[in-house]
């Protein structure tokens, strides 16, 4: 495995390992963990640039004049990380509306 | 006969896995059976399982997958051994996991 395809598992691994910690980010403010929320957002956030960085990547061999080939795997990894960037907008809402109904 | 199911959001870059792991497992001559399913199907099509395995994009529903199938093992893939889609390093998770 090389190229695209490896580039497309890197941002779907990291940018799918952010949205799980955002998500669980929720689930702890939940339960006013509100320490282990924020531990869960800043590893989502180092995940999330991780995978951030393979996708620019991929649009600087593009401007550069490197042809990619688009398949349904690359556009499913950008799909995956377009779902990471929602989820940190809405974890972030979701940990205030639950401190202010916990305090 | 291991029955391994690979859970992920829709069961596309896990069937990538399965395969990868089927080559490792045959080359370890490990006997089981491996299939990919979205999580939504889990509670129909993951019972049974002697492990579970889900990918770094779901593991948040970890706890809820444990709840639907009770009798089987659930583990979160390593995102590095699953961005590199290293099959035989979760072929041999699997393996430490299962103790066989």
């Amino acid at each position: 495995m090389e190229g695209l395809e490896l580039a497309a598992f890197q941002i779907i691994s990291a940018v799918g390992t952010a949205r799980s910690c955002y998500i669980e980010a929720i689930q702890k403010a939940k339960q006013g963990q509100f320490a282990e929320a924020k531990k869960m957002i800043d590893e989502g956030d180092e995940a999330f640039n991780e995978g951030h960085s393979a996708h620019t990547g991929l649009l600087q061999n593009e401007a550069s004049g490197k042809e990619h080939g688009i398949n349904l795997l690359i556009l499913h990894a950008e799909d995956q990380l377009m779902s990471a960037e929602g989820f940190k907008i809405i974890a972030l809402e979701f940990i205030d509306v639950y401190k202010k109904l916990l305090h | 006969m291991k029955r391994i199911i690979l859970l992920c959001a829709s069961g596309m870059s896990t069937s990538m896995l399965v395969k990868k792991m089927e080559t490792a497992a045959a080359e370890m001559k490990y006997e089981c059976n491996i299939e990919a399913y979205p999580t939504s199907e889990a509670k129909t099509k993951a019972v049974g399982a002697d492990i579970i395995l889900l990918g770094p994009q779901v593991r948040f529903s970890l706890g809820k997958i444990k709840e639907d199938c009770p009798n089987s093992l659930v583990e979160a893939v390593d995102m590095r051994t699953y961005g590199r889609m290293d099959g035989k390093a979760v072929m041999e998770f699997v393996k430490e996991k299962l103790g066989a």
